[in-house]
């Protein structure tokens, strides 16, 4: 491997810019007609346009992507994530043309990709997931069932989703009274009253598992992340180790992440995620992201490793000679993503001119952004411009670092959640990490930006 | 350096342009020029370095250091490339290029297509005119933008 095309933009084109440097890599960025001056852009050895702005124009287009690669003299593409990252027509196209996908083949990609697909793999590797009914006649069958799989439970419509035909019931009566309500509810939106009931977890917390295939069977695993704090499923702060999980429940979270990855030999770094059921200590299989995911830095920090570069290293055919017990996670890691959005405005993106920007920095603090003052947070894409990670040597020093990084972190020309973030960390339930995953919008969002009493 | 200005060689282009030539090479003090009407003509030397550098895999832009493409008059429309691609002048292999430099063009005239991944996009004129220059050679790189051709407006 000689040289490799970025095909992303933002702070993971400029991470993976400085990863394939550090390996002696040349590098050419894929840059839409916005991207041409980022950062990335110039770092790299060389950039190209693809096209206009617009990503369905660039960067989803997975010829234009590999053809740049191929006219280029690219022998690898590192799709980084988002955009074409999990496609696997993009890691077949690379394959077809001699160019080396940096991440899993595309039949891997396929595999766990399909959710379906992915339920049927975990099953075959014994992976635990959300108990749940087949198709259900009527109230006394599902009562039968939810007795024997435990309460609460929830209905959920065969035919659909989006709410309709769900009914959370705590016990046998409030399950029989709802179920000919959600069955009903079903038929009206559509057409097709068949009931299904799963257990239903009342707080749940998101973890997963940072893992590194090898290609053979043999998957690495850096520890898990803990990423509970999410705005309408968009994670917001993400920590690692996912201190809420006893010491057993996180030894077999890891061996389940590591069984089923590795039933495919899995290549490359990938995710596995997990629901974690606060009351029952207990966790189901949810997905598996088949990239390298926004919060990679945490389990970096913790396990002291630069995932981007072994990513590298795996595609290049040269795996990293150490082996799992030689891996030592070391104290706790945060991180916050700092997003060109005002929160007062209903999470209103809000591109601009960067006019300011006053990062915090020192010890224990990394900042991954490409963004600088004078840099224009473009309309196009998505609005993250920064990630603030900290890294110390337990949970509450970390809290602390981190509110300090916050409160020295100044961003003007854009609104950002910068200031909602200090007050969330502030939190007695963030110092506490008495969290799941419906904290933030129902606990937190709700009183925000409220005068005090 | 030579005391050729940019206006000389518009100059010489525009006498080769309208002549029935069919290749010009010329070479004053340290400036070497080489111009041809036929598709994918090649200098014997000199000048044929830079077809050799775009082959080269060094990563710069292939159509860095071309001398011809300076000084054009201000009314000239550039016609770009609406995406990245590999830039053909012809139809197919060996077939005449779509225009030649002092064809008049209307906007619905094909000027070249733009190739990715063996998907060929035909790029239109869009103007009417005549055409003055092609900036690229053959089966290059382009990139999204890039000026293709010149075209002078009709009044």
């Amino acid at each position: 491997m000689r040289r490799v095309l970025v095909a992303n933009r933002g702070e993971i084109a400029l991470r993976i810019v400085r990863a394939a440097k550090s390996l002696g890599l040349e590098t050419v960025v894929a840059a839409s007609a916005a991207d041409r001056d980022s950062l990335a852009a110039r770092e790299a050895d060389r950039v190209v346009t693809l096209g206009p702005a617009p990503a369905r124009q660039s960067y989803l287009d997975a010829n234009l992507v590999v053809h740049a690669a191929i006219a280029t003299g690219c022998d690898a593409l590192h799709p980084g994530y988002g955009f074409l990252s999990e496609r696997a027509s993009l890691a077949r196209l690379c394959e077809e043309n001699g160019v080396t996908f940096v991440g899993p083949s595309s039949s891997s990609i396929e595999a766990v990709g399909d959710k379906l697909a992915a339920r049927r793999l975990a099953k075959a590797a014994g992976v635990a997931m959300t108990p749940g009914s087949s198709k259900l006649a009527n109230a006394a069958e599902a009562v039968a069932f939810a007795s024997e799989i435990g309460f609460p439970v929830v209905t959920k419509a065969s035919a659909g989703g989006g709410g309709r035909g769900m009914v959370v019931a705590h016990d046998s009566r409030s399950l029989a009274d709802g179920f000919e309500r959600a069955s009903v509810e079903a038929k009206e939106a559509f057409g097709d009253g068949t009931l299904y009931i799963e257990r239903y977890v009342e707080r749940a917390r998101h973890v997963e598992v940072q893992v590194l295939g090898l290609g053979d069977g043999r998957v690495l695993h850096f520890g898990e992340r803990d990423c509970s704090m999410q705005r309408r499923y968009q994670k917001m702060i993400e920590e690692a180790p996912a201190s809420a999980l006893p010491e057993a429940t996180r030894r077999r979270l890891y061996r389940a992440a590591v069984d089923l990855l590795g039933s495919i030999n899995y290549r490359n770094a990938g995710t596995v995620e997990f629901l974690y059921d606060v009351a029952r200590d207990d966790f189901y299989f949810m997905e598996v992201n088949a990239r390298i995911q926004v919060e990679h830095p945490v389990s970096e920090m913790i396990a002291g490793v630069d995932l981007v570069r072994l990513q590298l290293e795996v595609a290049a055919g040269a795996p990293p000679r150490w082996e799992q017990r030689d891996l030592v996670i070391s104290g706790h890691a945060i991180e916050a993503r700092i997003l060109a959005e005002d929160p007062r405005r209903g999470f209103l993106p809000s591109p601009g001119r960067i006019t300011r920007w006053r990062a915090p920095c020192g010890e224990g603090v990394r900042l991954d952004t490409a963004m600088e003052e004078g840099a224009l947070v473009p309309p196009y894409y998505d609005s993250m411009i920064a990630k603030l990670i900290v890294h110390a040597p337990d949970r509450p020093q970390a809290v602390a670092r981190l509110r300090d990084s916050l409160k020295t972190f100044e961003v003007d020309g854009v609104s950002t959640n910068i200031a909602l973030l200090r007050e969330v960390t502030a939190h007695p339930d963030f110092l506490a990490n008495q969290l799941d995953t419906r904290w933030l919008e129902s606990v937190f969002l709700p009183h925000y930006g409220q005068p005090e009493g | 350096m030579s005391d050729v200005t940019p206006r000389d060689i518009e100059a010489l282009l525009e006498t080769f342009e309208s002549s029935n030539w069919g290749e010009m090479k010329l070479k004053i003090d340290g400036l070497e020029l080489f111009l041809s009407k036929s598709p994918g003509g090649r200098p014997s030397g000199g000048v044929g370095e830079f077809a050799a550098a775009a082959a080269a895999p060094i990563p710069a832009p292939a159509h860095a250091g071309v001398p011809k493409h300076d000084a054009a008059p201000d009314h000239w429309i550039a016609v770009r490339a609406p995406n990245l691609g590999t830039f053909y002048r012809s139809p197919k292999p060996g077939a005449p290029p779509y225009v030649e430099p002092g064809q008049t063009v209307e906007p619905m005239t094909e000027l070249c297509v733009i190739e990715v991944m063996k998907l060929f996009t035909s790029v239109f004129a869009g103007v009417s005119g005549i055409v003055r220059r092609v900036m690229v050679e053959d089966s290059e790189l382009v990139e999204f933008n890039q000026p293709l051709f010149l075209v002078e407006p009709a009044a």
